[in-house]
């Protein structure tokens, strides 16, 4: 499945400056995209656009046109959206339904309310659970985990609804490293198996080890996009409020020291 | 000058009787800049509550410049330490910047133009200069982490401690965090931040202390925690050193934790001495 | 995680997990929930309706602790339905012994104030029925889960979104209050003074409710975009994973108490119960 924006601009409901303009942005299946900027660059504006949350749920005015395989989704209803489109935030709890009491019955949230067949919706809570290697976790009170398994709770209660794509919205922003660690592993593991991302992060090295392309965006617009290693390595990056991966900084700190930044390359190959 | 002393700290908490704190010993002298690290569990947030007051603890005892914390009241204490909590929107409730960032001084009983000077001091060094009239919930979450900063930067509090300042910050609010980290220790001020932004610990902390299950497992400078032969005592706690410091023991440059350090160390390495 | 062996023998298949929707240990704790919330709902309306003191005494006898000797929650329901009535019991206790109008019979005095006889059997019935109603209502909490009765509502065609508020409002009481106590913190680290007097205290409520409610208003609106991309806002029913049994005799008795609730408010008006 191919979701489109072509020429998309956004306006808050309220507001007279444009969020988003000028956005061209195709995510192709089995892709990982990652999306990077300053924080109120544009980031969660483009994810609540590109799930259909903006304009449905908190109103403002969209322009430009949004299709899923060339078919227009502008009058298509947010439950029916959200079957084909996900977006995940970055409060871990403020994800939970809040009225679950166990793990099982959160991620079984969403095909409960399409009320769809009972068991349908078994197969989709242990098979979301499965993907991410949280089976374990059915049982426990989602209120109760850390922030990473929050985070993995709250994907899963996503996939449950078999969207083609998942957005998400700084993941990692609110987790310590563990958390992140857990995260991060947890959607490489989906992208292997060939999901298709959108995935915004302050943190590039999580973006270096995740997307294949990668898009920055400064004041609502798309300034810099391509293959994830050059546009992460492109020295314009701390201008545009983006700190580029350790790596990259420690071979352009030796570059301009006049080392020879190869046997960094070497030691980062190595892990 | 405040100098914070723990004696055999002990905290066991009621409800769940979890032993967060078993026996910590720990002297900050006026001045310093430390930064505690540890994983979830291993008694950091627990420790940082104790140092205003907010916990009692179950053993052993707390002085601030020698006299025993529980002489004093939370808000006495206040007047000396200053912490900083991680969630913003867990304190935030004045309609405009400004009058959250007088909260804190006008509860230590200032007002006038030591009031005015401490919050415009305040404002300006997180960058919200301009903003005083904004409702804090029209500013993004990084900006709102910037205000209460701000609130308890007013206060001029001689320890100031900071509860994971980095986390949920972007770029240009990280390089605010760092300047007033570096304004507040030109200052004379006992910066404590508790963190996991291991960069930041290694850039600007000149002593690290390590936890593990409510004790202190190592008390020593970033070269010492991050450096080659503590690397393994750090990673069974589930701490990794920063990537420069790995990188650095790597290529055989033991005792280099930061880029510069690294860039600085290779350098000696390849030009002729 | 010492359940997650058992865990993936018992539902190694792809049925229903055996953690939901799990029976009581007692007959009484099986009943459905509807049946019960009828127990206690005309075991406080009878309690009121029926005069004197021998007809609300049988009740609490028979629909109250009767149940819970039954369920096994007899202590536990004493010690919380007592705790539950005491302010209102001591308070009729008192008004009635000392205060009756027109009564004669003197127990004993406490300066000019009499305790009479006629006083002290009024304050007998108002007590019965006050501890018929807290009992039958804590027999009724100690038995069931809430969320099992809201999900039985649901089975029988409350809305969707009203069990959701249902369910989500006994949710978020204690989410509430950890969050005040962590705000309260933050308060007070920033030399809020909660240790002083009365007036100093009161002075706390603005720093320490605003961000209580604020913060939630502010939560509220990402929580409300996570619930629609979770098909939230679509139209119509929902698939329950699991409901309460309910049998065809309980639901003959739900009737049987409503009429037998109706009968006795309609003899007690046409004067036949005294």
């Amino acid at each position: 499945m191919t979701l489109t924006l072509t020429g998309v601009g956004y306006r808050y409901a309220g507001t007279s400056d444009a969020a988003l303009l000028d956005i061209d942005l195709e995510l192709r299946s089995g892709e990982v995209v990652g999306l990077a900027g300053a924080s109120e660059s544009g980031k969660t504006t483009l994810c609540l656009v590109t799930s259909g949350l903006a304009p449905r749920a908190i109103g403002g005015l969209l322009r430009g046109r949004i299709t899923i395989d060339g078919t227009d989704v502008d009058a298509w209803p947010m439950h029916r959206l959200s079957q084909e489109i996900g977006i995940g935030f970055q409060s871990p709890a403020s994800q939970l339904s809040q009225v679950a009491g166990t793990v099982f019955e959160e991620v079984a949230f969403g095909p409960m309310n399409l009320a769809l067949p009972r068991d349908d919706v078994l197969d989709r809570t242990w098979e979301a659970l499965e993907t991410l290697v949280i089976r374990d976790l059915a049982d426990r009170d989602p209120r109760r985990l850390s922030g990473g398994q929050q985070q993995l709770v709250a994907i899963a209660g996503l996939l449950a609804m078999r969207p083609a794509h998942l957005i998400l919205d700084e993941p990692t922003a609110q987790l310590d490293p563990q958390g992140t660690r857990l995260v991060t592993e947890a959607l490489a593991r989906l992208a292997a198996n060939g999901a298709s991302i959108l995935v915004a992060e302050q943190k590039t090295e999580v973006l270096a080890a995740l997307a294949s392309r990668t898009v920055v965006l400064e004041a609502g617009r798309m300034v810099l996009a391509g293959a994830t290693g050059e546009v992460l390595g492109d020295p314009r990056l701390p201008e545009l409020g983006v700190t580029p991966p350790a790596a990259v900084r420690l071979r352009h700190a030796a570059r301009d020291a006049g080392l020879d930044a190869r046997m960094l390359d070497e030691v980062h190959a190595g892990g | 000058m405040v100098e914070l002393r723990t004696e055999g700290l002990v905290h066991v908490y009621r409800g769940s009787g979890v032993r967060a704190l078993d026996g910590v010993d720990l002297r900050i002298g006026p001045g310093e800049r430390v930064a505690i690290i540890g994983q979830n569990g291993s008694g950091k947030s627990t420790l940082v509550r104790h140092l205003n007051g907010l916990l009692r603890p179950t053993a052993g005892r707390l002085l601030i410049d020698g006299v025993d914390a529980r002489r004093l009241r939370v808000a006495e204490l206040a007047a000396r330490v200053g912490v900083v909590f991680q969630d913003p929107d867990r304190q935030i409730f004045s309609g405009a910047v400004v009058d959250e960032v007088r909260f804190g001084p006008r509860n230590l009983g200032r007002s006038g133009a030591a009031l005015r000077e401490s919050v415009e001091e305040a404002l300006e060094l997180t960058g919200l200069a301009g903003q005083e009239s904004r409702n804090p919930y029209d500013l993004g979450q990084a900006r709102r982490k910037l205000l209460a900063l701000a609130s308890v930067l007013a206060m001029r509090t001689p320890v100031l401690v900071l509860d994971e300042p980095s986390t949920g910050q972007d770029r240009a609010g990280a390089a605010r965090v760092r300047s007033v980290i570096e304004s507040v220790a030109a200052a004379g001020r006992t910066l404590i931040a508790v963190t996991h932004d291991m960069e930041l610990v290694a850039e600007l902390f000149e002593r690290v202390v390590v936890m593990r299950s409510g004790r202190v497992i190592l008390d020593g400078s970033p070269s010492d925690a991050f450096g080659g032969r503590r690397l393994d005592l750090l990673r069974s706690t589930n701490l990794e050193p920063p990537v420069a410091a790995r990188v650095a023991s790597r290529l055989g440059v033991p005792g280099a934790v930061t880029e510069a350090d690294l860039v600085a160390a290779l350098l000696r390495r390849e030009l002729p001495q | 995680m010492a359940r997650s062996g058992r865990l993936s023998e018992a539902t190694a298949g792809r049925g229903l997990p055996d953690f939901l929707g799990r029976p009581g240990p007692t007959a009484y704790h099986r009943l459905n929930p509807l049946t019960k919330a009828t127990i206690a709902t005309t075991t406080a309306i009878a309690a009121v309706a029926l005069g004197g003191l021998i007809g609300p005494a049988v009740l609490v006898a028979v629909a109250v602790v009767g149940p819970a000797i039954a369920a096994g929650v007899l202590r536990d329901l004493v010690r919380t339905s007592v705790l539950l009535a005491l302010p209102i019991a001591i308070s009729a206790l008192l008004v009635n012994l000392f205060f009756f109008p027109g009564g004669e019979g003197e127990l004993f005095r406490i300066g000019p104030i009499v305790a009479t006889e006629e006083g002290l059997g009024l304050a007998l019935e108002i007590l019965a029925r006050i501890m018929a109603i807290s009992g039958a209502v804590t027999l009724f909490y100690l038995t069931t889960r809430p969320s099992d009765l809201v999900i039985d509502l649901e089975r029988r065609g409350m809305g969707s979104r009203v069990a959701f508020v249902a369910n989500a409002s006994v949710q978020t009481v204690p989410a509430m209050v950890e969050r005040a106590g962590q705000i309260t913190d933050a308060q007070r680290a920033r030399g809020l003074d909660t240790e002083g007097g009365v007036l100093r205290r009161l002075r706390g409520i603005v720093p320490i409710v605003g961000p209580v409610i604020l913060g939630s208003i502010a939560e509220v609106e990402e929580r409300s975009m996570a619930l629609e991309a979770r098909g939230f806002a679509r139209p119509g029913r929902r698939t329950l994973l699991w409901a309460p049994a309910d049998r065809r005799v309980e639901a003959l008795i739900r009737w049987g108490l409503l009429a037998a609730l109706v009968a006795v408010i309609a003899l007690r008006i046409s004067g036949r119960l005294p």
